[in-house]
């Protein structure tokens, strides 16, 4: 048996679409996925993340490539891929018209857990997500914070070996974000495969063991964080904090040709691809447009790799 | 579990905590043969029927077939509701084959018909005096599980082919008025002329209320009953594979 939770080998997804061009969603990805490991996807917006994820899930069949999860291909063994998979998806998906508890217990039923053992977790898992006092109401009174709640913790009513989750955090408050990216960690320790997409880049920089960058349905980038910095190698984050913001710093800053840049009230935030040599340069000539109570340089943050990287492609 | 018992178990939670739903589902039809049937019994007779007949046994089955339409206009509607909620596509990464899916559910409808059927029924023996022929109970029961199941079948289809709500409420309607009205649900089809009487044959809810109509009061040739009630059996499977097709084509 393969130690690989997931297998993907050269998959590709096209849309055809009446009197338009076909669309390569996702276009000769390959990669594979260790058990227990935390992988993410990431891509802007139409880089056919949550296509690729559909694919693994049995949503969407590929058009060519193949791909095997707990070695069950997703094509000719769907079934058996359902049995290993659990999924969050991008959109909100709850049962309306069930209370919080019935959410639960319906989908560990449909997963094969027996009545006694799933009220015992659905007790575990409103706690967990501090969901149990609406134990018995509709869902569908609920606040769309809570119906993410509900559905997020269903996939811990369950074992499967693998979960996808799909833009997991959407609507979390950031407490609750926390913690479930706290339980996400023991479930991989455990030996759950979790995959995930995300936009949020610090949640995979924290998250990750393994990421996957996608820009046009292509991979753009592949590897833990240390490596994606390898890539990125030359870009540097630039702080400076003044206690007045100099009047021309915004074109000053634009003249650089940042790869990002933010300003908030007093502070500057630049990330430039720049020979080592010219930092220094650049942050004593911004240094002049003011006066400067903090300077902090760093080098590439995930958000600039991923930045840089999809701009590239 | 199996597929089928989670289908049926997440249906009824969901019917069973609505009355709305449990309204439509087991007393609406039955409002009808009350209302309608009693109406046009009263004014106009059944000057077409055989001796001893009237129109309150005539319309049985035609409310029955129509309770058939309605279970599976409204759990093919909820498709829509389902996705609304996100939760259809959810569901189809469930460990269940497709075409378990579509069982599950007509398991469940069927429970409905039936449930409905029986107080239908009860009804209309105990308040408009209906005489069932009770050694065809299982011809009647037939009808009622096969109807239930083709309709669901066939609408659903519609419902997972056509991704806009107003488009597939617009089908029903239309669909509703070709099948209820040009079929021999409300009246006999002998006075009828040839076209329509042509037309109303061709219509599977004819095949169904008619083996209906022979299981509640023994109405109608044997003959065409069964041949009729194959009709309709090729009908509801046929329904069935396109339906596992168009699930397969979601995504």
């Amino acid at each position: 048996m393969s130690n690989f939770a997931l297998e993907v080998d050269n998959l590709t997804k096209v849309y055809e679409r009446q009197g338009q061009s076909p669309v390569r969603a996702v276009d000769g990805i390959s990669f594979s996925v260790p058990r227990g490991e935390i992988f993410g996807l990431l891509g802007p917006n139409g880089a056919g993340k949550t296509t690729l994820l559909k694919v693994l899930a049995t949503l969407l069949r590929p058009t060519s490539g193949a791909a095997r999860i707990e070695g069950f291909d997703v094509v000719t063994r769907p079934l058996e891929v359902r049995r290993q998979i659990s999924m969050v998806l991008q959109e909100t998906a709850a049962e309306l018209f069930l209370s919080v508890r019935d959410n639960l217990l319906t989908f560990a039923r449909f997963h094969g857990l027996p009545a006694a053992e799933a009220r015992r977790r659905a007790g575990i898992v409103m706690e967990k997500f501090q969901i149990a006092t609406h134990a018995d109401q509709k869902v569908q009174d609920l606040s769309g914070g809570s119906r993410r709640r509900v559905q997020v913790s269903k996939v811990f009513m369950v074992e499967t070996p693998v979960v996808f989750l799909d833009e997991f955090s959407t609507g979390m408050d950031p407490i609750l974000k926390r913690a479930v990216m706290g339980y996400l960690r023991e479930e991989s320790a455990k030996g759950r495969t979790i995959v995930l997409t995300t936009q949020i880049l610090n949640e995979a920089e924290e998250l990750c063991d393994d990421i996957l960058i996608m820009n046009r349905g292509r991979q753009v980038a592949r590897g833990d964080l240390n490596a994606l910095k390898l890539l990125s190698a030359g870009v540097y984050e630039i702080v400076l904090t003044f206690d007045r913001l100099p009047e021309t710093i915004a074109e000053d800053m634009a003249r650089l040709g940042p790869l990002r840049s933010h300003i908030d009230d007093n502070t500057i935030e630049i990330a430039l691809k720049v020979e080592e040599a010219q930092v220094l340069d650049i942050v004593s000539a911004l240094s002049k447009k003011g006066r400067v109570l903090r300077v902090e340089v760093s080098g590439a943050s995930l958000e600039d790799i991923f930045v840089e990287l999809t701009k590239e492609a | 579990m199996n597929p089928l018992a989670a289908i049926v178990y997440r249906e009824s939670k969901i019917r069973a905590t609505n009355t709305t739903f449990l309204f439509f589902d087991l007393f609406y039809p039955l409002l009808y043969l009350l209302v309608f049937g009693i109406g046009v019994n009263a004014a106009l007779g059944a000057p077409s029927l055989n001796a001893g007949l009237d129109y309150n046994s005539f319309f049985l089955a035609g409310v029955l077939g129509m309770a058939s339409l309605g279970i599976a206009t409204t759990s093919s509607w909820a498709f829509f509701l389902d996705r609304d909620n996100g939760i259809f596509f959810e569901m189809l990464t469930y460990p269940m084959r497709r075409s378990e899916y579509l069982l599950g559910k007509v398991l469940f409808n069927i429970c409905i018909g039936i449930v409905q059927a029986a107080i239908t029924i009860a009804a209309g023996c105990l308040l408009l005096k209906i005489h069932l022929h009770w050694s065809a109970l299982p011809i009647l029961t037939a009808g009622v599980v096969g109807g239930t199941a083709g309709w669901f079948f066939f609408y659903a289809t519609f419902a997972l082919k056509i991704r806009r709500n107003d488009l597939f409420n617009s089908v029903v309607n239309v669909s509703y008025f070709v099948l209820l009205f040009a079929s021999s649900m409300f009246y006999p089809l002998a006075p009828l002329p040839r076209w329509f009487r042509i037309t109303a044959l061709a219509n599977p809810i004819t095949w169904q209320v008619d083996l209906l109509r022979y299981g509640s009061i023994g109405l109608g040739a044997p003959r065409q009953i069964l041949l009729e009630a194959i009709g309709f059996a090729i009908f509801a499977l046929a329904s069935f594979a396109y339906a596992v097709r168009s699930l397969r084509e979601q995504g």
